[in-house]
């Protein structure tokens, strides 16, 4: 049962973003820019908690004819985007300073926009314009400190996600061609009756969007550029952006389609890889926040073994969709957390001190998995669900898997926070720092669980 | 004399007798000049849109006398010349505004407005043209009055690259000019008809008929730039911006691109060209030409130099678009005729107000320069991106009928050509945009006079804006009525009609 | 009638008695009359057929008998119009200090008799006479001035026109002889396939004619005469004189070739057209001195009028009359480019006071109206489009495609080619700007406006070559009747 689209919510939570932009335009409505920072992905917010799901909006006159939809899957991610943007955009505004702040804003806007957007993408052209658009206004981002090392990591940042691209325009293309539509909901269908092109599709949609999700050898800009932006930047990056790879492949994978088995197994064993793989190079690094991006690879590693196995048990694929996206909520918020810390200063008193190091374990244990975390339900339900899935690759090794990949993610989390011990300073950081962080360790621990589509 | 036969006769005679008027007004009278360039181009406009309209209604606007023995001077509007005439009509209202901006307080204006109105009276006859003979025409009659704007700046380097582009362009002329007398020869005097003359045709004609498809498309190459006779272009870059900006958006290698769509759609018939083999070889030469104009273009560091070798890459996807069978293909290739048109001028407009404001012409000079010119810079990223086919932006649009026509008619080589080229693309662009953008300025700039509150002269600050706003728009609202996606469909449904 | 053929013979006694300035006067007058009876007498042809005329009743070969028809008419028509505008031009650029001057105008007027004389003669030796005429004229017009080398150029056509005449005389005796007739349709009635004597005459006719036009390779004379002549003198020599002696070879090839001519001679003569064609072009590329570029240019130009032998030998009717039009289009326009061209050409050497190319530099934003009339001149000399020029090679193509000789092409497309390469090479000098020299003079209005519109009218052409045509070939109302009209 269809409902009817908010049409003007929709538009203001694609425009405002948007259009922030226009405001660098004069130098005086600089500090309208700065306040703006938290407020723009409010209108998606309510979207995603209020409107009454599914619904689809027809914007035929848009791009190449647009589809644009919100169902329980896409309502999760966008859920994810909005408020991890919104408690990043706080923390931003308090973390700024004047200078080439309206840079800053101006990119922050624009992908903003595009990782809203391609949430509410329904198309190809839709999906693929606002993919492209958060990948070049994160360009931005990325290399917004002007150091050699972001210029490094922004080049390789750039070109590997060029590449992805062209792999995914590729896929589009063919999938446009094999199914006659530029609905998404039809690629999975026509991938599959695709015969050889089918498996060209796919192999294109797993490359595509593995870049910008971090798979295993396309990795390699993700330790670089995460690190690398200002830290509001790198929570995004690490915490939505990255998630907009995990759900190009739920959209254009033809998960639930028979046929698909060994590419699933493909994927268990490449999400593996990267689930443990991501342990060693990151327990060596010296710099948290690289130390988080490692673990982002590590937890997408884990994204892309459920992703596999939806694909090699196509019939448990409306069970284990829901769980994907749980656990991306999940890993979202808290990683979001975790990076923001990084930009913290100590408090002077004792007490205020404690309660700072309280808070920052919480989000490092809700990755961990401990109870009453959203990461105990998180990984408990995947936990569960994949060691009962009958007919799964590497059945027998799995509790083992995933018993090495929870230590994996000690290990990073451990070195995260000693890391983390090591660096913070004493010092002062404007209010809206330390509430934008406050309000996403809220998120992470606390709200989640008042979430629509958690429990 | 009807309305109908009036109006095309009006819409040459609006910028040839602008054109007169301009020789005969003395050097000095700059504000007259102006005004009579300005009120030809609206005029020309108003007249292309209402004519335009009249095409959709379903309107034949067609005038013809006979200019030879078996040979007649025909103008005919239909829809795939309100492409073209619609394109050079709106960029040529803008080149015209910038022009003025461009060349305030230089010599020979006169001169130069004089053979620039000329230039689009060529072009509109062009995109009117009714058959080959008053194509050709027009088209040497382009030749010739864009000489004088290529050398305009009178240095030895512009009398040497006017000296090769003469030579490129007349010689293609000669080819072209052979192909066309042949074909009269064979076939009689050939209208254009959407559907080409030659569906069932006598076996024994197949051969000469062959030859006379590669003559025509040979010389019309020279000027579309593909390779190899691609070789006058980058030079003819020496030329004042908006002369560039003509040439390489509006009328010369769009001439050569559009002639092309003319001779396999309106005279052999697409069915004939691909039941030939015609199309399959000449894909590859465009293909080619898109790759290699891309590879030159990354080692260019002359910022038109560079663009210029990127004309030649992405005029040859108009050429691809052709030879891809199916009406998706079509589509992508007439729809990339405007498409280029307004995203390279974007680019020439603003390289022009670079070179006019900053003194910049090289691309490592442009550090930093997005601070000091914010509009333009914004302008110049937008059609970078547009060009690399960045959606939503008119690339885009291209890019993706481009692909979904060369899968449709199984030419799945294609597609590795476009995301390449794209690639290559984004390796000579974005480089520039970077340095616009993100890095630190290296030395002051020049402040040799205030422009007030603008950035630059007013005359070279909007029409940038302007069109950058059009090449958002023509991909953004591309589905809508009139957008140039549309117009294309329109006329890719008339061209494979039983 | 009578007017077109006698009255110019009057106004050159007449001026004959003036001195520079009121002849001038005078021939003003006399030109605007010599127009108007031209006009009407085209439009009479035009409306109403051409036709044989007697002059004062009595026929050949006693009398002088016309022949009026389209062609003719329109050629008169074109004698009237270039040589107006070559005799306006003349009045304001001959300098009336120098006392030779005064004998510009008679010569003037002698040439345009005889000119009328040759276009509208029906037998061969009133065909003769209006040639001598012109030659005779010609010559007195290059040698005005009295310089050393104009003399001597002079002296140099004077031989070569001589020599032509006495090979064209010799032929005309041999058909009188054997014929007893100079009436061309007269022989053309009774003439059978194989007769030697009368092949040797139309050769030797031929031979002279040639050699007046200028064909390669026995042009050597042309050059250097229309380079030294004053300007306006070299656009009457280039623009009609020299069509003259060619427009008598056509007659006479149209008439009796079928009949008289060989393949070998067609193509032969074909040939040197090619090779004028190529040489002309290639040499006036290569000169130094603004004139000289351009009358080599003739020498390239006249070169394309011989592929009328080859294109209406033994092909079948519709091809032989596309490239009659063609020849006759290719006369039409490029007596008018050419004049147009020289006239230019003399504004410009008078503007920066030398004859050299390269001291063109900058002329171009000093003398724009000049040089652009040069250049339209230029553009139909190149056979671009819409140019008469560009129909002449049209048509030509047409008939060198549709007769088989497709060699032909290649001499017409390289032709063009070569044109724009010595045409383009003048556009260069005059558009570079470096040059220093900012010492020009600016020639009156009047010099300037005359160019412009032959370059125009030489350009129209082409537009309205369809009707043009339409009139050419206008058939005579009576076959070959004698019939008076006196208009």
């Amino acid at each position: 049962m269809n409902s009817l689209p908010p049409t003007v919510l929709i538009a203001a939570s694609v425009l405002l973003p948007l259009l922030y932009p226009l405001l660098a335009l004069r130098g005086v409505w600089r500090g309208a820019l700065r306040a703006l920072l938290p407020l723009l992905p409010l209108p998606a917010l309510v979207l995603a908690l209020l409107s009454a799901t599914p619904w689809t909006l027809e914007l035929p006159w848009l791009v190449l004819g647009s589809t644009w939809m919100l169902d329980e899957l896409r309502r999760s991610f966008l859920l994810l985007t909005a408020l991890l943007w919104s408690t990043a955009g706080l923390y931003a505004a308090g973390y700024l300073g004047a200078e080439q702040l309206r840079r800053f804003c101006v990119f922050w806007g624009f992908t903003l926009a595009g990782n809203l957007g391609l949430v509410l993408a329904g198309d190809m052209a839709s999906f693929y314009m606002f993919f492209t658009l958060m990948t070049f206004a994160g360009y931005g981002l990325v290399v917004h400190e002007g150091s050699d090392r972001a210029r490094f990591a922004g080049r390789v940042y750039l070109v590997m996600a060029l590449v992805g691209e062209m792999a995914l325009l590729a896929g589009f293309l063919l999938a446009f061609r094999a199914a006659d539509s530029l609905l998404l909901a039809d690629v999975a269908v026509a991938t599959t009756a695709g015969g050889a092109d089918g498996w060209l599709i796919a192999a294109l949609f797993l490359a595509g969007f593995g870049v910008k999700a971090g798979l295993p050898l396309l990795h390699f800009w993700l330790p670089l550029a995460h690190p690398v932006a200002p830290t509001p930047a790198s929570a995004v990056l690490s915490g939505a952006m990255i998630k907009a790879g995990l759900l190009g492949w739920l959209l254009t994978l033809p998960i639930g389609e028979l046929g698909w088995a060994p590419w699933g197994q493909f994927m268990i064993v490449l999400g593996f890889v990267g689930a443990l793989g991501a342990a060693l190079p990151g327990a060596l690094q010296r710099d948290p926040k690289t130390v988080l991006a490692w673990s982002s690879i590590s937890q997408m590693g884990l994204m892309a073994v459920l992703v596999g196995a939806a694909l090699a048990a196509p019939g448990h694929a409306p069970s284990l969709v829901p769980l994907i996206a749980l656990f991306a909520l999940h890993h979202g918020l808290a990683k979001g957390c975790l990076f923001l810390a990084v930009g913290l200063v100590l408090p002077a008193s004792r007490v205020l001190r404690l309660l700072l190091w309280l808070l920052l374990a919480l989000p490092a244990l809700s990755l961990l998995g401990l109870p009453f975390t959203s990461g105990a339900l998180a990984k408990g339900a995947m936990k569960d669900t994949l060691l009962t899935l009958p007919g799964l690759p590497l059945g027998a090794q799995l509790p083992l898997l995933l018993q090495a990949a929870t230590l994996a993610t000690l290990v990073l989390v451990a070195r995260y926070a000693w890391l983390l011990w090591r660096q913070l300073q004493p010092g002062a950081a404007a209010t809206a720092r330390w509430a934008g962080w406050t309000l996403a360790v809220l998120c992470s621990s606390v709200l989640f669980w008042c979430l629509p589509g958690v429990g | 004399m009807s309305l109908t036969a009036l109006l095309p006769i009006l819409a040459l005679l609006s910028s040839l007798l602008a054109a007169v008027v301009i020789f005969a007004l003395p050097e000095s009278s700059h504000r007259l000049r102006t005004l009579v360039n300005l009120l030809a181009a609206v005029l020309k406009l108003g007249i292309v849109a209402a004519m335009t309209w009249g095409v959709f209604r379903g309107v034949d606007f067609s005038v013809s006398f006979s200019m030879l023995p078996g040979v007649s001077f025909m103008l005919r509007a239909d829809a795939l010349a309100m492409l073209f005439a619609g394109l050079s009509a709106v960029l040529w209202l803008l080149t015209t505004i910038y022009a003025v901006g461009y060349l305030e307080d230089s010599p020979n204006r006169s001169r130069f407005f004089g053979f620039f109105s000329l230039c689009v009276a060529s072009t509109m006859g062009i995109a009117l043209a009714g058959n080959l003979f008053t194509f050709f025409l027009f088209y040497e009659m382009l030749t010739l009055s864009t000489y004088p704007l290529v050398v305009h700046r009178g240095t030895a380097r512009a009398l040497q690259a006017g000296r090769n582009y003469i030579i490129y362009t007349l010689g293609g002329g000669v080819v072209l000019l052979l192909g066309i007398a042949w074909l009269h020869g064979l076939a009689g005097d050939l209208a254009f008809r959407e559907t080409g003359h030659f569906q069932s045709v006598d076996p024994a004609l197949h051969g000469q008929l062959t030859l006379v498809f590669v003559l025509l498309v040979a010389g019309l190459g020279v000027k579309a730039g593909m390779f190899p006779v691609h070789g006058w272009l980058p030079q003819a870059m020496v030329a004042p911006a908006p002369v560039s900006a003509l040439l390489h958006a509006v009328a010369v290698v769009k001439a050569g691109a559009f002639g092309i769509v003319r001779v396999v759609y309106d005279i052999f018939g697409i069915d004939f060209a691909y039941r030939q083999g015609l199309l399959e070889p000449l894909a590859w030469l465009a293909a080619f030409t898109v790759l290699y104009g891309s590879l030159r273009a990354l080692w260019q560091l002359d910022l038109k130099r560079r663009l210029a070798f990127s004309t030649i890459s992405q005029v040859s996807y108009i050429i691809l678009g052709v030879t891809l069978f199916g009406p998706l293909g079509t589509v992508g290739g007439l729809v990339h005729l405007l498409h280029q048109g307004i995203m390279k001028i974007t680019l020439f407009f603003c390289a022009g107000n670079y070179a006019e404001t900053l003194g910049v012409h090289r691309v490592d000079e442009l550090d930093g320069a997005g601070a000091r010119m914010p509009a333009t810079s914004i302008a110049f990223t937008a059609a970078a991106l547009g060009m690399i086919g960045v959606p939503p932006l008119a690339g885009f649009v291209t890019k993706w009928t481009l692909g979904a026509g060369a899968l449709a008619a199984q030419m799945e080589w294609v597609v590795l050509v476009l995301l390449l080229s794209s690639l290559l693309n984004a390796a000579y662009f974005l480089p520039i945009v970077y340095r616009l953008w993100f890095l630190p300025v290296a030395a002051p700039w020049p402040e040799e006079r205030r422009w007030g509150r603008l950035e630059t002269n007013a005359w070279l600050f909007w029409p940038p804006l302007v069109t950058m706003l059009l090449l958002v728009l023509v991909g953004l609202l591309a589905p809508t009525a009139f957008s140039p996606l549309s117009w294309a469909q329109l006329i890719a449904v008339r061209m494979y009609l039983p | 009638m009578a007017g077109l053929l006698f009255t110019p013979l009057a106004w050159a006694a007449l001026s004959l008695l003036l001195d520079f300035r009121r002849g001038r006067w005078l021939s003003w007058l006399g030109m605007l009359i010599q127009v108007l009876v031209s006009l009407s007498l085209w439009f009479a042809v035009a409306g109403g057929g051409g036709f044989f005329y007697a002059l004062a009743g009595w026929e050949a070969p006693l009398g002088i008998a016309l022949r009026v028809d389209g062609l003719a008419v329109s050629f008169v028509l074109l004698t009237a119009a270039v040589a107006t505008a070559c005799g306006v031009h003349a009045g304001v650029y001959l300098d009336p200090g120098k006392s030779w001057q005064r004998y510009f105008w008679p010569l003037f007027w002698f040439l345009w008799a005889g000119l009328n004389g040759v276009w509208l003669g029906a037998d061969l030796f009133n065909l003769y006479v209006g040639l001598e005429l012109i030659s005779l004229a010609a010559v007195g017009l290059v040698a005005l001035g009295g310089e050393a080398a104009a003399l001597r150029a002079a002296l140099r056509y004077l031989f070569a026109a001589l020599l032509g005449s006495l090979a064209y005389l010799l032929g005309v005796a041999l058909l009188y002889g054997q014929f007893g007739t100079l009436s061309l349709t007269g022989i053309a009635g009774v003439v059978g396939a194989t007769e030697p004597a009368a092949a040797l005459a139309l050769l030797l006719m031929l031979a002279g004619l040639a050699l007046k036009t200028a064909l390669f390779p026995l042009h050597g004379w042309l050059p250097p005469a229309h380079g030294i002549a004053k300007s306006p003198v070299s656009a009457l020599l280039s623009g009609l004189v020299v069509k003259a002696s060619f427009y008598i070879a056509a007659r006479l090839w149209l008439e009796l070739g079928d009949r008289l001519g060989s393949q070998l001679l067609a193509q032969g003569l074909g040939a040197l057209g090619a090779a004028a064609v190529l040489w002309g072009s290639w040499r006036a590329f290569r000169q130094p001195y603004l004139k000289q570029v351009v009358a080599y240019s003739s020498v390239a130009q006249i070169g394309y009028l011989f592929l009328l032998f080859p294109l209406t030998y033994a092909v079948a009717e519709p091809v032989s009359r596309l490239a009659q039009q063609g020849i006759t289009l290719q006369v039409i326009s490029h007596a008018l480019a050419k004049a147009a061209m020289f006239l230019a050409a003399g504004n410009l050497i008078l503007s920066v006071r030398s004859k050299r190319v390269d001291a063109l530099g900058g002329v171009s934003h000093f003398l724009p109206f000049s040089l652009f009339s040069f250049g339209l001149a230029g553009v139909s000399l190149m056979g671009m489009p819409p140019t008469g020029g560009f129909a002449a090679k049209w048509l030509l193509l047409q008939a060198s495609l549709a007769s088989g000789q497709w060699w032909w092409i290649a001499v017409l497309l390289l032709g063009g080619v070569l044109a724009a390469a010595y045409v383009f090479r003048i556009y260069r000098a005059s558009f570079l700007e470096d040059s220093v020299s900012d010492d020009f003079y600016h020639p009156p209005k009047t010099l300037e406006a005359i160019p412009m519109i032959l370059a125009l009218l030489a350009l129209g052409l082409g537009l309205v070559a369809e009707p043009v045509l339409s009139v050419l070939a206008l058939p005579f109302e009576v076959a070959a009747g004698v019939t008076a009209v006196q208009p």
